[in-house]
């Protein structure tokens, strides 16, 4: 730490008294490690796209080609093979997929995280379900839904279990940090009173993270939206994925899986909606 | 009068070197009002957790009403804390709760982990609440939340929640020192009334001096973790004064022998 911290002056060795420019942050060594690094990226993009093989395709052609597909799928969808009822039930699947996953998440979540938070839980619990949820938070959720399908074979099953592990993980860390935003000093007060520690987590810890509990919730709910939809596709858990799923492998409808895309769209656009509205709401 | 705490010999070590408390004995009467006064760091919020063991003293022997808080089971303890009331410099309520809830908290200690949880609490219990709240000028606040509440206010729900665990002692780890002078007025004039008219004994830790002499029974000095003065708010010479803060004595000296001066008037 020292190290770095007199590192700072030395590599930069400006006195903001005497320098003509002034400086407002100092040039630390992670900060041109970052620096580094974006220089290195940009630079690896370029020549990616120098390299690419692109075997014979023109270049322009593909993008022209391209073009015309969206053309088809959003400017002149329409129903084929599913009718608009139809489709809005297959919503309704795909949605409840999301919810549940994100529901059953939630509440594991809730109590893995409790003893995830370093102030509410020793030490040693802590790093351990850290740990843990940080593996199983690394391996992708349709990986997941792959592995619970050697057991439960490939279907909605598998899509729910696989789903609910991966939000647990993820909402047990954003859980687990709202709690430790939590300031200690309200926790010593509670203890003071003589409160148990269930009585502390249900009158103040909880209370007062519920706000970014609720937008974590929300959040993963989106995604486990999206990931319902790819699911109904890659894992054979049904809802609008699949019907999206056989237009653009069996039917090649491009005219259906835009109507399809609008209507994904916009269930999207509803739910970002609704999360704003619910956040204002319980902020006020 | 009959003594209610007694520290004996206590001493608190924290980490390898840190020495926050040093043999400290001293005791309080029921029904005293007794500022803890030293520079910043001497280990008076140290010496006032080790009573509730909030934070766990090294060696030595903590009692409180006849009892040796030390070797208290965690069931016990529970029951000693409702017994202890405590106040403090940041407030620590849950800002997100009204202040009725924050003040029922008050009333946890006395409960059923689940009961409690739940946030269920008896009419009797309510009742109480209010009236306290009432007798601390909060009446109109009840369903505020806390985080619109000025920071007097927040203190005084702070006293509130503490009162309503019906406490023998309330201790006080620096309530004054982020408020503005007239609202510490109003809330040393609380915990001088809480004293006198309720009988509770109170323990304040203060940075202020001129303030500890105008409200204190009596006063403790403590200087790098040991008692280096125990008496009458009138027996504090110029030479304590300095041999308790030390290096910053100098800036401090400018207003006490007028703030004495008043001391010894009332
Ligand atoms: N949790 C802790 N870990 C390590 N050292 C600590 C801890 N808490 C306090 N100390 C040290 O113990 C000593 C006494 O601290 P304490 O907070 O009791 O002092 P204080 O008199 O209340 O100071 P202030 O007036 O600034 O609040 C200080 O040297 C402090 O650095
Ligand atoms: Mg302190």
């Amino acid at each position: 730490m020292k190290m770095i911290r007199t590192a700072g002056p030395a590599l930069t060795g400006r006195d903001p008294f005497t320098a003509k420019r002034i400086r407002i942050k100092l040039l630390t060594r992670s900060a041109l490690v970052i620096r580094m690094t974006i220089l290195m990226l940009a630079l690896l993009t370029l020549l990616g796209f120098l390299t690419f093989n692109y075997q014979g395709v023109n270049f322009f052609k593909g993008v022209a080609a391209t073009l015309s597909n969206f053309k088809v799928i959003f400017i002149q969808p329409a129903f084929a093979h599913v009718t608009f009822q139809g489709a809005i039930g297959e919503l309704l699947i795909t949605l409840s997929l999301g919810i549940l996953t994100t529901l059953l998440g939630a509440v594991i979540a809730l109590f893995l995280s409790l003893f995830a938070a370093k102030n509410l839980s020793n030490r040693m619990t802590s790093n351990i379900v850290k740990e843990l949820v940080a593996i199983i938070r690394a391996v992708p959720t349709v990986l997941w839904v792959l592995i619970f399908a050697v057991s439960a074979g490939l279907g909605s099953v598998a899509a729910v279990i696989g789903m609910s592990f991966h939000s647990i993980s993820y909402l047990t860390k954003a859980y687990s940090e709202s709690f430790e935003e939590m300031d200690r000093g309200t926790i010593e007060a509670l203890e003071g009173c003589g409160a148990s520690w269930w009585q502390i987590v249900w009158q103040a810890v909880i209370p007062s993270s519920l706000t970014s509990m609720i937008s974590w919730t929300f959040i993963r709910f989106e995604v486990n939206f999206g990931v319902a939809v790819a699911m109904g596709a890659a894992a054979g858990a049904g809802g609008i994925g699949y019907d999206m799923f056989m237009d653009s492998s069996y039917y090649y409808n491009l005219h259906e899986m835009g109507a399809i895309a609008y209507f994904i769209l916009i269930v999207a656009m509803i739910l970002e909606y609704g999360s704003v509205k619910i956040k204002d709401k319980i902020r006020a | 009068m009959a003594t209610l705490l007694e520290f004996r010999d206590v001493s608190k070590r924290y980490g390898n070197d840190t020495l926050a408390l040093s043999h400290v004995s001293f005791s309080v009467n029921e029904g005293e009002l007794v500022s803890i006064i030293g520079p910043s760091g001497a280990g008076k919020s140290t010496l006032l957790r080790c009573i509730n063991r909030l934070i766990e003293a090294t060696s030595g022997e903590v009692i409180f009403d006849k009892t040796n808080v030390q070797q208290l089971s965690k069931g016990k303890l529970r029951a000693l804390r409702t017994k202890i009331g405590m106040i403090f410099q940041s407030y620590n309520l849950v800002d997100r709760l009204s202040v009725f809830e924050n003040v029922l908290h008050g009333r946890l200690g006395y409960k059923p982990a689940f009961v409690g949880a739940l946030g269920l609490y008896h009419e009797s219990e309510k009742k109480q609440a209010l009236e306290i709240l009432k007798s601390l000028g909060l009446e109109d606040q009840v369903y505020k939340r806390c985080d619109q509440l000025s920071g007097g206010q927040k203190q005084r729900v702070g006293i509130a929640r503490a009162l309503v665990q019906e406490p023998r002692m309330l201790l006080a780890d620096e309530p004054i020192a982020s408020l503005d002078p007239s609202s510490s007025k109003t809330i040393m004039d609380h915990l001088r009334h809480i004293s006198t008219s309720l009988g509770i004994t109170v323990l304040v830790n203060l940075h202020q001096l001129d303030i500890a002499l105008n409200y204190a029974d009596r006063i403790i000095g403590v200087s790098q973790g040991k008692v280096v003065f125990d008496g009458l708010p009138s027996e504090l010479t110029d030479e304590t004064i300095r041999t308790i803060y030390g290096a910053d004595s100098e800036e401090l000296n400018l207003n006490i022998p007028e703030s004495k001066e008043v001391a010894r008037k009332i």
